[in-house]
């Protein structure tokens, strides 16, 4: 009797133990998403599609990051070469070659787009902490978004330090991509609206290689962000984030 | 002299046309004078009173950082508690006001505007129950109806609202920061429109009752501004160590107007110089037609003066007696162009004149909208009528001076 029971229970303790470590915790789904979006250092370019109600730019990039804090944006596109972004732990610079004039952003500035784009300087300053900045509750723990089965975490904010004081995220519960994402004001009107629409590898990583923001407090107008390379854990130089080296 | 007297007066009415043609060209030269002056004086200090009733008020108590962070308005550079700073003015007889200046996006949408936008707006939080105490506002109101405390509604200035087809009734969203940074987006009603004398105020005007700034913005009862009223004769710089004197402890710094319109008055001195050069050239103008209708006075007499000189009158005294003719002409033009001047002050003074026309499209800096109203200056009046009378009489002697060079034969057959 002894002898039957035994692979039964087996199976009984084998499930619950993969029932548990598969239903993630809210902080945990948001700390894998968070560790996959930063790495220690990366090169990438790629694209801003730009569309408004007079048509559609297109500006072309490399970007430089170290860390969750640091990161360099150079435009390469014939109409903005060599204007860059810098954004280094508390402020972002802007430098434009034509003027050889450094802008640091600041206040109502860091709203602005970014070339025009519905992705504000606000957005590229935006920690990739969320856990200390939110309370994350897991509303749903199943939700197609394009296809993907995603959880659905809704954060509000601790603190009024952050820009949006409640986000809708969709994470992708294979990879932890952020499929989709809605950023709402402190009264509850949406703001923002954030969608992955391709999930490509580069450099073996798997990531988000063609995402739609649009600024849902204008009409007509939507960026799509492609990214074309990406290589990560390089070695990159920690004066490339310096104020010297942005204007040089 | 005597006789030097009698004999200028007599030439002075045997040269009837003359005397008045050239009596009437110094007139016109001061008339402009002190009309011009008139109008440049009223432009000064009517933009001064617009900008202390609609701008700055007398004076403003601000948090100790938020001057050099200005161009941010930052809610967190704030007054905590600007009712007990209120309360500490008002034992003092100090009227004042508080108010938060919020920076943000005006959105409009199709539905309302026809179109949907959005630009960069600046809006004022004030308190509907004394901020007429201090500022001007409510005079200006032209259709709908002032703030009440705790409602989603707004006033707008009518160039804005010309500009953005806002009217009575329609619905605006504000996007803005609140205190700490985070979003919020206000649906405000327009409940009134305000027609501000100050042009730059009037180009973009929106206002908000404090409590809905305060509720939507997490301000926790907390001003950036407390807006000071002191009597229109107080000197301002004077009264203002007394006002730090209260809030000393409270991080808190009084500023006076001079300070904060510092731009303002740097222009107005400015305009102040290229004024003066505007008088100067009305000034040169006026003389050159003096000395020039002086010029052919004398020269048109060179063989009276010729035979005068043959007579035995001394070349002094025809000098004087020349002179003295001048001084007459000049007299008699400085009391016209007086009296023009004030007839002149009295139109710009209560009547004005319309420059909306440029106005409404263009910032000259002067804070006035339209109408250009003058004042009076008699300072003005009383140099331009010696002045008048200056230089006429110095105008003639170069002339006399050389006609009174020539041989008396010379001047006898001078032509």
């Amino acid at each position: 009797m002894k002898i039957k029971r035994r692979p039964l229970m087996i199976m009984i303790v084998m499930l619950c133990i993969a029932t548990t470590l598969s239903a993630m915790t809210a902080e945990q789904i948001m700390r894998e998403a968070d560790e996959r979006q930063t790495y220690d250092s990366s090169r990438s370019s790629g694209q801003f599609k730009i569309k408004d109600r007079f048509g559609t730019k297109v500006s072309t990039f490399d970007a430089w990051s170290k860390g969750a804090d640091e990161s360099l944006i150079e435009f390469t596109s014939v109409a903005e070469r060599g204007q860059k972004v810098l954004r280094t732990e508390d402020s972002i610079y802007l430098y434009y070659p034509d003027a050889e004039e450094l802008i640091r952003m600041q206040g109502s500035a860091l709203r602005q787009g970014m070339l025009g784009s519905d992705i504000s300087y606000e957005d590229m300053t935006g920690g990739k902490d969320r856990l200390s900045q939110y309370d994350i509750v897991l509303e749903e723990d199943s939700e197609l978004v394009f296809g993907r089965d995603c959880h659905v975490l809704t954060l509000t904010a601790k603190t009024r330090s952050v820009p949006y004081p409640k986000e809708i995220v969709w994470i992708d519960k294979e990879n932890f991509i952020v499929m989709r994402a809605e950023y709402y004001t402190k009264s509850g009107r949406l703001l923002k609206e954030m969608e992955t629409l391709s999930v490509g590898t580069l450099s073996g990583i798997e990531v988000a290689t063609e995402t739609r923001i649009s600024d849902k407090m204008k009409t007509d107008t939507e960026t799509i962000m492609i990214l074309d390379e990406l290589e990560v854990n390089i070695r990159i130089d920690d004066d490339l984030f310096s104020l010297d080296e942005l204007s040089w | 002299m005597k006789f030097l007297i009698t004999f200028a007066f007599k030439n002075l009415t045997r040269y009837k046309r003359r005397t008045l043609i050239t009596a009437g060209a110094i007139a016109v030269g001061i008339m402009m004078y002190i009309f011009i002056d008139a109008m440049l004086m009223g432009a000064e200090y009517e933009s001064v009173r617009n900008l202390k009733w609609y701008e700055t008020a007398s004076a403003r108590i601000l948090n100790d950082e938020y001057w050099e962070n200005r161009q941010q308005l930052p809610l967190d550079l704030s007054i905590s508690d600007p009712d007990k700073i209120i309360d500490r003015l008002d034992e003092n007889g100090i009227i004042a006001t508080k108010r938060i200046s919020i920076g943000g996006d005006l959105i409009l949408s199709s539905q309302e505007f026809g179109e949907d936008g959005n630009l960069p707006v600046t809006v004022t939080a004030i308190d509907p129950s004394t901020d007429n105490e201090v500022f001007h506002y409510a005079d200006t109101l032209i259709e709908g109806r002032f703030l009440e405390q705790d409602e989603d509604a707004a006033l707008i200035g009518s160039w804005f609202a010309e500009d953005i087809g806002a009217k009575i009734g329609s619905w605006v969203t504000v996007l803005a920061r609140g205190n700490g940074g985070f979003y919020e987006a206000i649906d405000l009603e327009i409940v009134g429109i305000l027609n501000c004398p100050n042009p730059n105020v009037n180009r973009t005007l929106l206002m908000i009752p404090f409590d809905t700034a305060d509720y939507y913005l997490a301000m926790d009862g907390a001003a950036t501004e407390i807006n000071i009223k002191l009597s229109d004769l107080a000197d301002v710089d004077a009264e203002l160590p007394a006002i730090q004197e209260l809030l000393n402890g409270d991080d808190l710094t009084v500023m006076s107007w001079t300070a904060m319109a510092r731009d303002y008055l740097a222009l107005a001195e400015a305009k102040r110089g290229g004024t003066g050069m505007i008088l100067f050239l009305i000034f040169i103008i006026a003389a050159v037609g003096i000395s020039n209708t002086m010029l052919m006075a004398i020269f048109e007499r060179v063989r009276e003066l010729g035979m005068m000189r043959s007579l035995g009158m001394s070349d002094a005294k025809i000098r004087i007696a020349f002179m003295l003719e001048a001084a007459g002409i000049g007299l008699l033009g400085s009391i016209m162009g007086v009296i023009l001047g004030i007839v002149a002050d009295f139109f710009i003074i209560n009547v004005g004149i319309d420059f909306s026309f440029i106005m409404r499209d263009m910032d000259i800096g002067y804070r006035i909208q339209g109408i250009f109203r003058g004042a009076w200056n008699p300072g003005t009046i009383v140099i331009a009528f010696f002045a008048g009378i200056l230089i006429s009489t110095l105008v003639a002697y170069l002339p006399t001076n050389r006609a009174l060079k020539m041989d008396i034969p010379s001047c006898l057959r001078h032509q």
